[in-house]
């Protein structure tokens, strides 16, 4: 078998923890947890906090604030009744709202742009965008083809039949990868944002 | 009691790939719970025509709040790189470190690996003042020991970062597909970069620094369309990006 089986390394050891486990010890306080935590949710949040702020040097404040905040709330997070990143979904929520707040009150005080504050959006992150970042990121987790599948579907707009063409897949085989990628990540949002009581 | 609507066909008539028969609308008319399955993907599939790219914060982002915290430096120095999260096994890195017990086996066989000069292709700087992005580095892609076929990989500079260039000759397989992954040196890590067609090749966005990050084994692999997203063992053409 040679290299061709040595060579594979650990990727099947090292099994990385599931988020029911990560927040089984987040809850306990094991600090492990946290870099758990930010590998598994850091992208998501920042892209997040980015998105509704259109700034990098704020939404890596508001990431900041969103892992220190919660390790230090983490007395708050009850494991058996919500998922840890949904959680973390509604305090990056709450931050991004208080930096928008805050912005528009920075903006009220300056005379010039007190008519342009009256115009600005309310201080609240639009569920859509919650919903995209959360499916973006799902989708970026998936398993290979159905990955590589449902981007070229939905980031790249190929049709079924480019797509079979592409990766030199049978066109069944594509479909079926995308209605099963399709009912997952459904399962997925609402597993984030169904219960999230603050929208 | 009901049967319920296959959830597939649901997801089907979704993103309307036919639509319900007669008894499918009578179902529907009177479940609520097939009605909002496809409701509910009806909405996400409009929402999924205008997906974000996923960006990762800075990796000394890590390393502040760690500090705001006072944490253990030593966990912060184990830190996670930010995930890339367009890679599904990029999560195993975390993990990694707590398999210390298995490093040093690991890393034998990877340093023989290497040492055996497996796929290490010629390597050529091509410098090209195309409009296409500049070729940095060429490499070819070897066959594994009882393996055929062959292959290159280019790495590229695009304005939207590293981009892998990737061909293929010799590999015709009637089941399953072809992955390329980048491995780490360090024998613990692995990305995957995506689907290859091995008959007209593709072009991968490489995730963030992991070159520098030690990533620098191109590998390709068949692999069983199971479900499994780990690598299957089943290494077929690899190469190695120089240091």
């Amino acid at each position: 078998m040679g290299f061709a089986r040595v060579c594979a390394v650990t990727s099947r050891e090292a099994d990385t923890p599931t988020p029911a486990e990560i927040a089984k010890a987040f809850a306990e306080g094991r600090p492990d947890s946290l870099s758990d935590a930010y590998q598994r949710w850091s992208t998501m949040i920042f892209t997040l906090a980015l998105r509704a702020l259109g700034n990098r040097a704020d939404a890596e404040d508001v990431t900041q604030q969103v892992f220190v905040s919660a390790w230090r709330g983490r007395a708050n997070f009850d494991p058996d009744s919500g998922q840890l990143g949904a959680w973390l979904t509604g305090i990056t929520r709450h931050r991004i709202a208080d930096r928008l707040t805050a912005r528009s009150r920075e903006l009220r005080n300056s005379e010039a742009a007190a008519k342009l504050a009256e115009e600005r959006p309310a201080s609240v992150v639009d569920d859509r965008t919650v919903d995209r970042v959360v499916i973006a990121d799902e989708l970026a987790r998936l398993g290979d083809p159905r990955r590589t599948i449902l981007r070229l579907a939905f980031y790249e707009d190929l049709t079924h039949p480019q797509i079979a063409e592409q990766l030199d897949l049978p066109l069944g085989t594509v479909k079926s990868h995308i209605r099963r990628g399709l009912l997952h990540l459904r399962g997925q949002l609402k597993e984030v944002t169904g219960d999230d009581t603050s929208r | 009691m009901t049967t319920h609507l296959d959830d597939e066909l649901l997801a089907q008539w979704a993103m309307g790939e036919g639509g319900p028969d007669e008894s499918g609308t009578a179902h529907l008319a009177s479940c609520d719970r097939c009605t909002t399955t496809l409701a509910e993907l009806q909405l996400m599939l409009g929402e999924m025509h205008d997906l974000p790219q996923l960006e990762t914060p800075p990796a000394e982002l890590w390393a502040r709040i760690t500090d705001e915290l006072s944490l253990d430096p030593e966990d912060a120095e184990d830190a996670p790189v930010a995930p890339v999260t367009r890679l599904p096994e990029e999560r195993r890195t975390a993990a990694s470190r707590r398999f210390r017990g298995r490093t040093l086996a690991v890393a034998a066989t990877v340093a023989a690996l290497l040492g055996a000069g497996v796929g290490v292709g010629g390597t050529a700087l091509l410098r090209d003042d195309e409009k296409a992005p500049p070729v940095e580095v060429a490499i070819k892609l070897d066959p594994l020991e009882g393996k055929a076929g062959a292959g290159t990989a280019d790495l590229v500079q695009a304005t939207s970062g590293g981009q892998l260039k990737v061909t293929a000759s010799g590999l015709s397989a009637n089941q399953g597909f072809y992955e390329v992954w980048m491995i780490n040196t360090d024998g613990k890590r692995m990305v995957s970069l995506g689907v290859l067609n091995p008959s007209s090749g593709g072009t991968f966005q490489i995730p963030g620094q992991i070159i520098a990050q030690g990533y620098r084994i191109i590998d390709i692999s068949l692999e069983p369309d199971d479900g499994n997203p780990e690598h299957s063992h089943d290494s077929i053409i690899r190469g190695t990006l120089p240091a």
